[in-house]
């Protein structure tokens, strides 16, 4: 699986491999030795989609802060 | 010039009873509506009729008393989906007055919505009927929304409470949900409303990458027509628009040819918003999904190695053992079902056994018969070939020396011969 790093993906992208990884998991092809591997970079890319959906603090303070004006 | 007049009063009440004909009471009128406008309960309108070029032929006021209006425009809306409002086609019952003051005016006492809803379906049909010949109705609706909807264009009036509503709607999300949002500013109440909506629409396309879709939306309370929307060259634009088309333009039902064009309806700027929201909320439910799926799944396979492995671990003193005595249990089986075949079975086998000595001896002598009287046949051969056999029959041997003869060539005179015949030799003696 080629490994583009999390932030060069669409959403769209990191999603779909996101389910493939998923799929690949669920299959009984998964080698155990591959799993550590798979599992981090499942989680990478949920951490990036996460991030992209959501805003922090200081950013929704921001927004917040145009509402008012 | 006459000295005599009427007071001005005196004439409207004339006016006023000459009015008061059965004629002109509780008669169903059919008309346009125009400046309809509630004030303290009563409603106040102007009645119209407009020839085929859209010309005035006939107007009057009209009036609706507070106790006939409010169930009567909540009847017209409950049954129309509309507001009592300006623009639409009405059918009412009315009778004439006349107002000493006011001047001639018509008191509103019933509405028949049947014929609006009549006259708004037939002119939405027109419109509808056309898009569907141009193949142009479905297009917007068959666009698909991104999985994730962030970046939206808005088209609205700006300071309009249903845009306050959307925007405070959308980024006080509980879930902190990311949005950018860009409004282009839109005239939405009244005729010019579908021409600068289009514009807006065009300036949107000029940078139509920047978005996942648009939203138009109006909205409050204001109960203003919806007869502006109701517009073939809005509905085209929305209809062929590149990026999907949220609506949420403030009413109950299907009732603007936007409903029918635009991809996703909704009822109020509120209602988008939280459309909008609930999609990324899913969004965001499916990674947490997919990440404790991916928890569970190792889990599970490290789980499950560990009590193979375990298991083999268990398994391994046992197994030769395991072996042997499955052997031994094998071989004791063996030898129970021997023991129990029954005797039927072995009995001729056994009765078999106990004729083979005889056979065997009946065998052999068959043989030795036949070897028998194979050795005679060539005793009697023999005995007919033998030498005795010929001396028998007159022949002799001649032999000199021992040797016998077989030519004259081999006896010299003189030569002592010892002839042989069936019963004896005799010596002889060679003359020539």
């Amino acid at each position: 699986m080629s490994e583009t790093p999390v932030k060069e993906l669409t959403y769209n992208q990191a999603f779909a491999e996101l389910d493939s990884i998923l799929k690949l998991m669920q299959s009984d092809q998964c080698d155990i030795d591959r799993l550590a591997a798979l599992t981090r970079r499942a989680t990478a890319l949920i951490a990036e989609c996460r991030a992209r959906l959501t805003a922090t603090d200081e950013e929704l303070k921001g927004i917040l802060a145009q509402l008012e004006n | 010039m006459p000295d005599q007049s009427i007071s001005l009063l005196e004439l409207t009440r004339r006016i006023a009873y000459l009015v008061q004909a059965p004629e002109t009471q509780n008669v169903w009128v059919t008309a346009e509506l125009q400046d309809v406008n509630a004030r303290g309960g009563h409603c106040y309108m102007e009645l119209l009729q407009k020839d085929e070029a859209g010309r005035q032929v006939a107007r009057i006021r009209g009036c609706c008393w507070a106790n006939i209006y409010g169930p009567l425009a909540r009847r017209f809306y409950q049954a129309t989906g509309q507001q009592f409002a300006s623009g639409l086609k009405v059918m009412l019952k009315v009778s004439a007055s006349m107002h000493p003051v006011f001047g001639l005016s018509l008191v509103v006492l019933e509405v028949n919505p049947e014929y609006t809803l009549g006259d708004l379906v037939r002119r939405r049909m027109e419109i509808i009927n056309r898009l569907q010949k141009e193949g142009v109705l479905e297009m917007n609706r068959q666009l698909q929304w991104p999985k994730v909807v962030q970046r939206i264009a808005v088209i609205s009036a700006k300071g309009a409470a249903g845009y306050g509503d959307f925007l405070n709607q959308l980024y006080h999300n509980p879930m902190r949900l990311r949005f950018h949002t860009e409004l282009f500013q839109a005239t939405m109440q009244g005729t010019s409303a579908p021409a600068s909506i289009i514009d807006a629409l065009s300036r949107i396309a000029d940078r139509q990458e920047e978005f996942d879709g648009v939203v138009i939306i109006r909205g409050g309370g204001a109960t203003s027509d919806l007869q502006a929307y109701e517009d073939y060259d809005l509905a085209v634009a929305v209809a062929q628009f590149p990026l999907p088309i949220a609506i949420g333009i403030g009413h109950e039902r299907d009732i603007t040819v936007l409903d029918w064009v635009a991809n996703t309806r909704l009822k109020t700027p509120t209602a988008v918003a939280e459309w909008l929201i609930s999609r990324n909320e899913n969004v965001l439910n499916a990674l947490g999904v997919a990440g404790n799926k991916i928890l569970q799944l190792v889990n599970d396979r490290l789980a499950g190695n560990k009590q193979q492995l375990a298991q083999a671990e268990a398994l391994l003193p046992v197994a030769a053992r395991g072996t042997l005595d499955r052997r031994n249990q094998r071989l004791r089986q063996a030898i129970a079902s021997l023991a129990g075949l029954p005797a039927a079975k072995i009995q001729p086998a056994l009765a078999r056994l106990d004729a083979f000595p005889q056979r065997i001896a009946d065998a052999i002598a068959a043989r030795i018969t036949f070897a028998r009287g194979q050795i005679n046949a060539q005793e009697h051969i023999l005995k007919v070939l033998s030498p005795a056999a010929t001396l028998a029959r007159g022949y002799s041997i001649t032999r000199i020396d021992g040797h016998a003869v077989s030519s004259v060539q081999a006896v010299p005179p003189g030569s002592i011969l010892e002839i042989t015949l069936s019963d004896g030799t005799i010596s002889a003696t060679s003359r020539k």
